[in-house]
């Protein structure tokens, strides 16, 4: 009897279990499963969708392709272009940076340590008064850089991406063992050979973290790309799709909804296929301090 | 050895060019580029020759970017702070001055001067001939002017026009349109004041509204005199009457003064301090005891499909934020929104989402926990799997209680792993622009006319001052909100940084 009894509590624990999974899932998920659900609706109005559409339709995908005013692509192309020039010049630049830190002892290097701990608190948008006066200089001096240009916005992003993945490399770094670069510069080598061809293969999960964490965030960034990009053709998907939506809850909801699942499906890809490496990277990196 | 080369005549080609640049730009008298110019050139040449340069070379391409884009805008917006540079002040004191004195008005007397246009032989606007009832005279391209007396005046046809003068000819009327642009820029200082065209057969004197007294340093307005002196960066009468554009000056602290002393101001900034704290406070806590939590369900290894259900459950995490927050918007609308929706076919009540205060403030934290949970789960998983099995296991061996040896193990041990992340969530949280503004814009209005909504943080509060303003642009007030959160995050690393051990690792060189 007794052997029965708990037999059944651990059943009733395990479903509970379960269950209360399922439910965090729910709350995780429904907003993306309503979402994609009134992509495909026929309906247009937030009023009259649900999640299983009654009559599956791409009426929405059409109307947001044809739409003239609002050129849809073009912001997503605008936006991937932006954050993969971001993330990659910031993979690029941020190992260097790391290297020297990890691996040169000079004078300088615990102030620049420091520096860059204490710099990667403060965001970078606490400047945006700055940074807007800063590229207004700059159009008039250099055109291309300044105002209302992908190459400006890149630049600034290129800034605020430094800090935080300088130091999340530089703890991926510091657990490379010394003595494979050592053995090859007996050879040898000279400091940046070991860097290419030992450091930069053994450390390809941080380089696709720092990718996928900066392509992230410059593909969400609001405040500068609204500050920095005037014209309709120059936005990224941020600026543009609050302009498509924000008045327009009643009667562009259904493109809206088709919008947001193409521009997230990209964004997912890139996660799902590199998840293993970004969170052990971020918890890794992080908790390394 | 080629490459060497290669380095060497690429140097010497920037050098050369550099060089060339520093001197144009010190001919140019603009010697803020001309040193910035040189100092970037010696530097690149330290750095490609020195011997203890050499791990700078991989660090100066990074901090250059760190320092133009972090750095150099953090120190250019706590100086920003310190003048009054605001719609209004936006100019040079110089340049308000030249505003000023290039304002003209008519005299009472008007004075006016016939005109005749000559151009050379290429057909090129060359000088102008005025005549008034007294005085006759010719005028140059630059602006300068002769009497008529030194130059050969012929009138050909006899019709007592001039057709040439010092053999150039005589404009035709029905040429004006293509040399009107030109003959409008022309300005002849004249007497006390200047001509230029004023009809399209004549001349005419303006006089200066304003002259600048530069020993004195005060502007008088030459119709009524009144004398106006710099006060607050306008020119100002004794009556207080000021002047428009006014000028950027250094005003000290006269905006953090402004910013907790004048009504306008010190209520929205109080108020918003408060709910910024308060804002980071809760989405911190609520999303690290669900994160943790989750965490602790999926955690365990009974459970087989937990993989599966730990990358279902971080989709807030990793959808695009902008995305999931408009929808969330769109969810949260009071009259079409899915909750509201709900609530009324369940229970025949809706609620003012995003309409009143608590609301709003309720949604922004609901929303934004929804956004956090799944990277403190995230974090909690990995800390978790970091605690060693054993110490469970003995304290069960103990009869230590599951909720005790949460208590007792778990709990401390995670936080010595957790806590800097808290800290740093909590610095994120408390400067997310891009929540509260993707969702409420910092609405609803909690005043008519009051610049803070009451959602609004510190962060959107100083982007609605300098660029969303009623009454213009508030940069400087703008830059003193930001530098309010500047030193709370330096209190916040600071108290971090003392409690943590990241600093003494940084000190013993990791």
């Amino acid at each position: 009897m007794a052997y029965k009894n708990s037999n059944r509590s651990r059943l009733g624990k395990r479903f509970l279990r379960h269950l209360l999974a399922w439910l965090a899932i729910a709350f995780a998920i429904f907003p993306a499963l309503y979402i994609l659900g009134t992509s495909f609706n026929a309906s247009n109005s937030i009023s009259t969708t649900g999640i299983i559409p009654q009559h599956p339709t791409l009426e929405h995908y059409r109307s947001l392709i044809c739409d003239p005013n609002h050129p849809f692509f073009l912001w997503t192309w605008n936006t991937i272009k932006v954050s993969g020039i971001t993330a990659g010049a910031t993979v690029f630049l941020c190992a260097l940076g790391a290297y020297a830190l990890s691996r040169f002892r000079f004078r300088g290097r615990r102030a620049g340590l420091l520096a860059v701990l204490l710099v990667q608190m403060f965001p970078q948008t606490l400047g945006m008064v700055a940074i807007f006066l800063m590229m207004a200089w700059l159009s008039n001096i250099v055109p291309w850089l300044g105002i209302n240009t992908h190459s400006g916005l890149i630049l600034v992003y290129l800034g605020g991406a430094m800090g935080f993945n300088t130091w999340l490399m530089k703890g991926f770094f510091d657990s490379i063992p010394r003595s494979l670069e050592e053995s090859a510069m007996l050879d040898g080598a000279t400091p940046f050979q070991a860097f290419r061809r030992i450091i930069l293969p053994l450390s390809r999960p941080i380089l696709a973290v720092v990718f996928v964490i900066q392509f992230i965030a410059s593909y969400s960034e609001y405040m500068l790309a609204s500050i920095l990009l005037k014209g309709k053709e120059m936005y990224t998907l941020s600026v543009g799709m609050r302009l498509f939506v924000t008045q327009h809850y009643d009667d562009r909801w259904g493109p809206f909804a088709a919008a947001g699942v193409m521009g997230s499906i990209i964004v997912l890809i890139v996660f799902y296929a590199l998840q293993r490496q970004i969170v052990s990277g971020l918890t890794r990196g992080a908790t390394k301090g | 050895m080629v490459a060497y080369l290669f380095k060497i005549v690429g140097l010497g080609l920037l050098d050369a060019l550099a060089l060339a640049a520093c001197i144009l730009f010190g001919l140019d008298a603009n010697f803020i580029f001309a040193g910035s110019v040189a100092t970037g050139i010696l530097l690149l040449n330290w750095l490609a020759f020195s011997r203890r340069s050499y791990p700078f070379r991989y660090l100066v391409p990074g901090l250059f970017f760190l320092a133009a884009m972090v750095v150099y805008p953090i120190i250019y917006t706590t100086y920003i702070a310190l003048t009054n540079y605001s719609t209004g002040h936006i100019l040079t004191k110089q340049q308000s001055i030249e505003q000023f004195t290039q304002r003209e008005y008519a005299p009472p007397q008007l004075r006016h001067f016939a005109f005749t246009a000559f151009l050379n032989q290429h057909g090129m606007l060359t000088a102008v001939l005025l005549r008034s009832k007294e005085k006759e005279f010719v005028v140059f391209r630059d602006g300068h002017w002769e009497p008529v007396e030194g130059h050969e005046l012929v009138d050909e046809d006899g019709d007592s026009t001039v057709d040439r003068l010092d053999g150039w000819t005589r404009m035709e009327r029905r040429d004006l349109g293509a040399y009107i642009g030109e003959l409008q820029t022309l300005r002849v200082p004249f007497e006390d004041g200047w001509l230029r065209m004023a009809t399209l057969t004549e001349f005419r004197l303006f006089l200066p509204c304003y002259v600048y007294d530069p020993t004195q340093d005060i502007l008088v307005d030459q119709q009524t005199g009144n004398v106006y002196r710099p006060v607050k960066g306008q020119f100002t009468t004794g009556d207080g009457e000021v002047l428009d554009p006014g000028w950027m000056e250094y005003v000290g602290f006269r905006n953090f003064i402004r910013l907790v002393t004048t009504p306008r101001y010190r209520g929205p900034f109080l108020r918003v301090f408060l709910w910024t704290v308060e804002w980071a406070l809760f989405t911190v806590l609520v999303s690290f005891v669900l994160g943790l939590a989750l965490a602790i369900l999926l955690n365990d290894p009974k459970m087989r499909v937990r993989k599966v259900y730990r990358s279902l459950v971080i989709i807030p995490w990793v959808l695009p934020s902008f995305i999931s927050i408009l929808v969330w918007k769109g969810f949260f609308n009071t009259e079409f929104g899915l909750f509201n929706q709900l609530l009324r076919s369940w229970f025949g009540i809706a609620v003012p989402w995003l309409v009143e205060s608590f609301w709003a403030r309720f949604s922004l934290i609901l929303m934004n926990v929804w956004l956090t949970y799944p990277y403190m789960m995230v974090v909690s998983l990995g800390a978790l799997q970091s605690i060693p099995d054993e110490l469970h296991e003995a304290a069960r061996v103990d009869g230590a209680t599951p909720w005790q040896r949460f208590q007792r193990i778990t709990l401390p041990l995670l936080m010595i792993s957790i806590a800097p992340l808290l800290v740093g969530s909590f610095a994120t949280t408390f400067n997310n622009f891009n929540v509260v503004w993707l969702l409420t814009e910092g609405g609803p209005v909690v005043r008519i006319g009051e610049p803070a909504g009451a959602t609004d943080i510190l962060i959107s509060y100083a982007y609605k001052l300098a660029f969303l303003g009623t009454r213009g642009n508030e940069m400087a007030l703008s830059s003193a909100v930001a530098v309010v959160i500047f030193l709370v995050i330096l209190t916040i690393s600071a108290v971090s940084f003392r409690y943590t051990r990241v600093l003494e690792k940084v000190s013993r060189g990791l």
